[in-house]
Order: C-alpha cells, then structure tokens, then sequence
C-alpha cells in the first residue's frame, strides 16, 4: 500500500466516525436531556429511539427549502457551508490514536502530524465566527443579526483565554505537534499521579473547557441562540437541511473540541498506570489506542450535554465580564507561571 | 510552470478586485477574507507554515472579524457604502493611493524576488522553533520595540474611548 491510500483511507474513516458521532451525539442529546428532566424522551424509532437522528435527517431533507424574500440569497446559502466546512476540517491534525502496524508498515492514527499542529486548530476555531455571522446576516432579521453580533463579540472575547491556555500546554510540552504532546504524556508524574497534562495544567485545563463552552456556542454560553430573547438568533430564518448543517456543525465542533481536551490535557490514548503497548500485539494495541481514545473523548461529549440541561443561562454581560475580567487575566497569570516554572526546573 | 502558486495567486488577486468592486459591505469582507486564506496557502508554499497560520488566526480571524463586527453596527451599511463609494474625490484619492501603492510595490518585487531566489533554505527552516530563536535572539529589540508601539496604540484606543478617565 503506498502512502496516498493510507492518507484517504485514514481522511475517510475519520470523517466518517465524526459524522456519525455527530448523528448519535443528536440522540444522547435528547435522551440525555429527557433523563435528567426525569422524562423518556425520544423512545419510539427502534430500540431506545436510536433510528431517531434517521428520522430526523429525513425529516430535515423533505422538508420544504425557504429563503426569505429579502435575504440576500448567495450568503444565506453561504452560511452554513461556512460554518460546518473549518468543524470538519479542524480534526484534520488530532491524533485518535498511536499507530498501527499492518504487514510491517506502521500507520500513525493521525490524519497529518504537522509542527504546527494545534496553531492550526486556533486558526480554524476563529474562522468558524463567519458561518454564524454570515448566516444572521443575509437572513435580514433583526434577531438574526443580534445573533451575529452576540456571537461575534463572545467569539473574539473567548478566543483569547483559549489560545492562551492552549499556548502554556505548549510550553509544558515544547511542542506543537498533538502527536508528540500524546507521547510526552506516557509514564507518572510526581511518582503516583498519570502524567497527563490535567495535573500539569490545572488551571489551564479549566480555562480551556471554561472557553471551549464559550467557542461551541454551548449553555452556559449560548447566548447567539437564546431562544428566550431573540427566537433562535443566526439560525431564526433557516429550516429544512440548511438548520441541519448548522446544528450538525456543532456537533462536530464539539467532536474537536472533546477530542482536543483528551490530548492536551487527558493522557491521549495512554491509560494510567498501563503500558498497553508492552503486551499488546500490533494490530490489537492499535485499535485498543483509538478505543481508549474515544472512550475518554465520549466522557466530554457527555459533559457538553451534562452541562448543557444543568447550568443555565449567563446574562450577556457576565458573559463578556467573565471574558474579560477573570478568564483573560487568570491565563496570563497562568501562562507566567508556567514560563517562571520551567525557566527555574530547566 | 508552478500551478499551486498560480492558483492561489490568482485567486488572491481576483478576490482583491472583488473586495474593492463588490457594493454589499459584507460580501467585501468576505472577498477580502479570501485573499487572506490565499495568502497564506501562499505562505504555506514558501515553506512558512507558522506565518500562514498566524495570516488565518490574526488577520482573517481577529482583525476582520472586528471589521464585520463594526459592519453590523452601522445602520443600513449598503447606502452608506454607496455614498462614500459614489464620491468623487474619495474615488480620486483611492486611485492615487492605489497606484503609487502598485508602483511600489513593482519597483520592490524584482529586487526581493533576485534577494530570495539566490538563497537556499537552511536546515529546520519554517519550524516554529526556529521561528522563536530567530525572533528572540537576532530580532529582540525589534520585537520590544514593537510591543511597545502596541502598547501606546492601546492606550491610545482608551482615551479615544473614553471621553473622562
């Protein structure tokens, strides 16, 4: 096999996998939600209701395609192509997993390991603010483009103790490759704690989850799409399959962003106290990787939907203050204290 | 003939000419996103993989976002645009700008492109550590000098805004 169709079929299988975590990710949404309101939730399509994302993607592509008559047409069909086009690609340098050896060759469960790795996925996270401006936008609605705004400023505000977490990770590791910042993980930290990045990161890992709530537009900060002030803000104009790309978008997103915590701060594919790869045959310890992988990325997307029916809404303002106030300085403070760490121990 | 390079270019180019022709403020903005993508998948071809990404994250990312942002604050931006763009002197000045800018820029090209295509990339070049050494070493001053020039732009943006410190 030569290396081209290695990389298709990894760029295949990974797209693949997060599209249909994404499907299933609408069900324990739902299901997740019914549980902890004490309800059933939807329990009618197949068994425990799971054909339900099936039925609600038939439902979304029968559905009659509306363009309001004042939109502006090219950028209301724009936006949502914007929006779920950088969710997809950001997971392009994410490990989800260590390798496999198949008839002597070694295959790295990584789509592409560039030395700019997580730089990357800074990047593309920012360009996601255009899908949601663009879409409230041309919907010429008024609730539309607060949404755009609201989703702007929180968009900028958050971006910023983000990168500055993710940067002092990137000091910890002197790396910014997500494959050598997965390896760097293996082993103890302090003889008793697993070296993952949480223990070395504590604060930074809080103001990464703190902010990657904020950037996946989630509850608490859901504000570009309060339903109770400004109907269902950049989305408000759109219906059938259009709706669904947006919403699917952030499933997707939140696919990243999970996977993104695992192996910046939660050990990678390395489970504690457990050198799998010693006992482990080749093909058995590659696959055992990507399972451990997403079992811990599973745990966040629960999170996200734990969260989600369990926190309410912040008021907008405590939004931009918890940006700015206590998120921004609270990562520079972490961010020199990392820098003075290291500068002393090295 | 480079192909990845034509592509971007020209795509970069056309863009540009969008950004500057379209009346629609927003699809301005995103035609000059464009150019932004194309420059740094320019970037990425000169073997600056660190300068493209910070291209996407800092311009197309921060600073036009803030463009748009200011965009959705004006009232009805599409006749407000139309008039400054029907404006004669306006049109006048732009066209001067725009064309000493060119001659600029032509007259440097051939100068910077004899410059680089004389060179060979040392060992590492573009990797982000490199980068840092470069920056923190041989360019320190340069970069402090820099921060500093932020620094009084910044505070230069609060007094702006703020009428009584």
């Amino acid at each position: 096999m030569n290396d081209w169709v290695i990389a298709i079929i990894k760029v295949v299988f990974i797209w693949v996998w997060t599209l249909l975590v994404a499907v299933v990710m609408t069900w324990v949404e739902r299901r997740g939600a019914a549980m902890i309101q004490d309800r059933l939730g939807p329990n009618r399509a197949g068994p425990f209701g799971l054909f339900q994302p099936l039925a609600d993607g038939i439902k979304l592509f029968t559905k009659e395609d509306i363009i309001p008559a004042n939109a502006n047409r090219i950028l209301f069909i724009l936006g949502p192509i914007l929006f779920s086009l950088p969710a997809f690609s950001a997971y392009a340098v994410v490990p989800f997993g260590d390798k496999i050896v198949i008839a002597g060759k070694e295959i790295i469960l990584q789509v592409s390991d560039v030395n700019v790795g997580f730089l990357y996925v800074v990047a593309l996270g920012s360009m996601a603010v255009y899908g949601v401006i663009v879409g409230g936008w041309a919907s010429n609605n008024k609730f539309s483009i607060l949404g755009g705004l609201r989703s702007t400023a929180q968009l900028i505000s958050y971006e910023v103790p983000w990168g500055l977490a993710l940067l002092a990770a990137a000091l910890v590791y002197g790396t910014f490759s997500l494959r050598e910042i997965s390896i760097a993980q293996q082993g103890t930290f302090l003889g008793f704690l697993p070296n993952w990045g949480i223990f070395r990161q504590p604060l930074g890992f809080l103001l990464f989850i703190v902010a990657a709530y904020a950037e996946a537009n989630r509850v608490p900060f859901d504000l570009p799409e309060a339903e109770s002030e400004i109907v269902a803000g950049y989305h408000t104009e759109y219906g059938s399959m259009r709706l669904g790309l947006y919403l699917f978008g952030e499933y997707v997103n939140l696919c990243t962003l999970s996977a993104l915590m695992v192996t910046l701060y939660f050990g990678s594919w390395h489970l504690p106290y457990l050198n799998m790869e010693a006992f482990l045959g080749p093909i058995s310890y590659g696959i055992a990787s990507f399972l451990v992988f997403f079992l811990k990325v599973s745990f966040f997307l629960w999170l996200f939907v734990w969260v989600r029916w369990t926190v309410p809404r912040f008021r907008y303002d405590q939004v931009m203050g918890l940006g700015w106030k206590s998120l921004i300085p609270l990562a520079l403070a972490n961010l020199f204290v990392t820098a003075l760490a290291i500068q002393l121990t090295v | 003939m480079d192909l990845y390079f034509w592509i971007f270019a020209v795509m970069a180019v056309a863009a540009g000419l969008f950004t500057i022709s379209s009346w629609e403020p927003l699809s301005s903005a995103l035609g000059l996103l464009t150019v932004f993508i194309a420059l740094s998948a320019l970037y990425l071809h000169l073997h600056a993989p660190l300068v493209a990404i910070f291209q996407v994250t800092i311009y197309a990312g921060a600073i036009l976002v803030l463009i748009v942002f200011v965009l959705m604050l004006l009232v009805s931006p599409g006749e407000r645009m139309r008039a400054i763009q029907e404006n004669a002197s306006y049109r006048v000045m732009g066209g001067i700008l725009g064309l000493s800018m060119l001659g600029l820029l032509a007259a440097g090209t051939k100068g910077v492109s004899d410059l680089i295509c004389a060179r060979s990339l040392p060992q590492g070049f573009g990797h982000p550590s490199g980068f840092g050494d470069m920056m923190f070493r041989e360019y320190l001053l340069h970069f402090e000098v820099v921060s500093v020039l932020l620094l009084v732009a910044l505070i230069g943006a609060i007094y702006l805004a703020k009428k009584n410190i």
